[in-house]
């Protein structure tokens, strides 16, 4: 894994055309990385958003959507957010909606992704298909990624870090034929106000995510100090996350600093936490 | 506020998920096959999904009753326990299940005639034996009393078996349906406790342990048979004031003629539950306390468990009778 590496906020978008990206682009201030991709990949300069364009279909989303977790080493507590237009003869045009349920011909099971709490944004089922759709008839909303895309993101992380936001683009009313470029943009730019509402969530949400899984302060240093084994690591990490809590770094350096080995580092850190009586009063 | 509730396609149309959905009017309501296809699944986030859950109905299709683990009885020879949930609305950052499952979305079974049918069964399969059934070991068995009406189901089969006991353990301050009902000799309501000051940070979301107590003392002034339930015994600097001070308050304010049982647990984790709930609150205080690993369990060194627990017995035997205290070991 390379958490080390990660930024405290950390998105990955994935959208099918650039035309859907563009404002997104505009407005994170990504640019195309400097290296040549399969898909074009975009980053901000502090590398917390990166952007992928899959293209359109099912495959691409899945492929991308690796690509991007391991091109931008991705963490655990990435937010993933796919964000595109969609069909629907439900819902208004021009509207954004989350997606909290997900069907395909494929899976024969629907997935339930999670979606922002506390939101006045609408919800709705969507249906990925392989082929465009022009009978709306049957599904809430449709599009041409969502499965694929939640299907690989659920296995990079939890699904509560995975987001799916679709724009209604075309229905009955709406002919997907006369889906034009500045169209699109323009659907997506109307929205984004609230795309960066629920963007500001998952920002969060990986922030606190990063702060609660990170290794101690002092872990890196007292490795660097003592040999440690991968059963001691893991007790030393243990130990001072416990100790973290409630004594300062400081007084804890200066407890080990005559320590020998990793053993007798161990041993001084459990008869810390031993002789530590948790006083509630002062919670 | 429950946001989303997924309800199993079989039973849409089940008329207790129609009486739970009616409570929950501005819910959104989503269609599922089978629980298992949101619940528990691999890639969730516990601590995420707690500040949220969602709702689950479901119709639950066997393992109804079964026997209690070891440890777990107050003085019957044979103990049973059923969950007509899973999850809690309560957040203790103690409480085993946040180990056990990967999702902190309640499910509700509405199937509570199955539950009937495994009851009686047991019953009669032990009928020389001296029997108690729990419930709420998966759940608080009366937090979400006022949404689901199990007790208050369940209670009419006790009523049948009066020599049957049934204990409903719980945190709520939830009085019905006992506070309408006749008093039932054999039913026995389980209050967990422990010092305030801790309580109030641990038993987070929780009824105060204050409106416990009086709770627990209208009951027992209507002739509800009582059971306190020290567990678990939580150590701190002044543990032995605090635990004196909650013990005196507790027997000096209910009726002690109704009090069934007194039981006392450490502190305690299986080993892999305690890696779970670790992992998800690492800077959480509870977590600093001098806790090893002993017989596969995560728990305070030996000589703390036993003075903690002689200690709250024998302030208790000043009330109470040696054989109405019990220890709670699982």
């Amino acid at each position: 894994m390379n958490n080390f590496k990660i930024k405290k906020t950390s998105i990955r978008w994935v959208v099918a055309l650039k035309e859907e990206a563009q404002i997104i682009l505009e407005h994170f201030k990504l640019k195309a990385v400097n290296e040549k991709t399969i898909y074009p990949i975009y980053k901000n300069e502090q590398e917390t958003h990166w952007l992928i364009i899959s293209g359109i279909g099912r495959s691409n989303a899945a492929a991308s959507t690796a690509y991007l977790y391991s091109f931008s080493k991705a963490s655990k507590y990435t937010s993933w957010v796919n964000l595109g237009i969609a069909g629907s003869d439900k819902g208004n045009y021009g509207e954004l909606y989350l997606v909290d349920k997900i069907s395909s011909y494929q899976g024969k099971k629907s997935t339930y992704p999670s979606t922002i709490p506390k939101t006045y944004l609408p919800k709705m089922h969507l249906f990925t298909s392989d082929i465009p759709i022009s009978d709306y008839s049957t599904y809430e909303l449709i599009d041409m990624e969502g499965s694929a895309f939640f299907d690989i993101a659920s296995k990079l992380t939890s699904k509560e870090f995975i987001c799916l936001m679709k724009v209604i683009s075309d229905g009955p009313e709406n002919d997907i034929k006369e889906i034009t470029k500045s169209k699109i943009s323009n659907l997506i730019k109307e929205n984004l106000l609230k795309i960066i509402n629920v963007i500001s969530y998952y920002e969060r949400l990986s922030e606190e995510e990063f702060q609660i899984t990170k290794k101690p302060e002092l872990f890196y240093a007292i490795k660097s100090k003592w040999h440690f084994t991968a059963a001691q690591s893991f007790k030393l990490e243990f130990l001072l996350r416990r100790i973290e809590v409630y004594c300062n770094n400081r007084d804890l350096e200066e407890k080990i600093k005559s320590c020998k080995t990793s053993h007798s580092v161990i041993d001084v850190l459990n008869s810390k936490i031993k002789k530590n009586i948790v006083n509630w009063s002062k919670f | 506020m429950i946001e989303t509730i997924y309800v199993e396609e079989a039973i849409q149309n089940h008329p207790r998920t129609k009486f739970i959905l009616k409570k929950f009017k501005k819910s959104r309501i989503i269609s599922i096959y089978k629980y298992g296809e949101i619940f528990n699944k691999k890639n969730q986030n516990f601590r995420i999904q707690k500040a949220n859950p969602c709702l689950i109905l479901a119709h639950k299709k066997d393992n109804f009753v079964l026997p209690a683990p070891e440890g777990f009885g107050i003085g019957s020879s044979k103990n049973f326990y059923f969950s007509h949930m899973y999850n809690c609305i309560y957040d203790c950052r103690y409480c085993f299940l946040q180990g056990m499952y990967s999702s902190a979305n309640y499910v509700i079974f509405v199937n509570f005639e199955d539950f009937d049918i495994a009851i009686k069964k047991t019953i009669k399969k032990n009928i020389n034996s001296k029997l108690t059934f729990f419930s709420g070991y998966d759940c608080d068995s009366l937090a979400l009393e006022s949404v689901t009406g199990f007790a208050k189901h369940i209670l009419s089969i006790f009523r049948i078996y009066p020599q049957i006991e049934i204990e409903f353990r719980t945190k709520s301050i939830q009085k019905e349906p006992f506070l309408s009902m006749k008093p039932m000799q054999n039913v026995i309501l389980a209050y967990s406790l422990m010092p305030e000051l801790i309580s109030n940070s641990l038993d987070n979301k929780a009824p105060s342990i204050s409106k416990r107590i009086r709770v627990i003392s209208e009951l027992a002034s209507k002739g509800w048979r009582i059971g306190l339930r020290f567990d678990p015994l939580i150590h701190s600097k002044n543990w032995k004031e605090l635990y004196k001070e909650l013990l005196e308050y507790v027997y000096n304010n209910i009726s002690l003629n109704c009090l069934h049982s007194v039981s006392f647990g450490s502190l305690r984790f299986p080993k892999r539950m305690f890696k779970n709930i670790f992992k998800l609150y690492p800077n959480e205080l509870l977590f600093t306390s001098p806790l090893s690993l002993n017989n596969k369990m995560i728990s305070y060194d030996i000589e703390i468990e036993e003075e903690m627990t002689s200690y709250c017995k024998n302030l208790s035997l000043k009330y109470i009778n040696e054989d109405q205290i019990f220890k709670c070991s699982i």
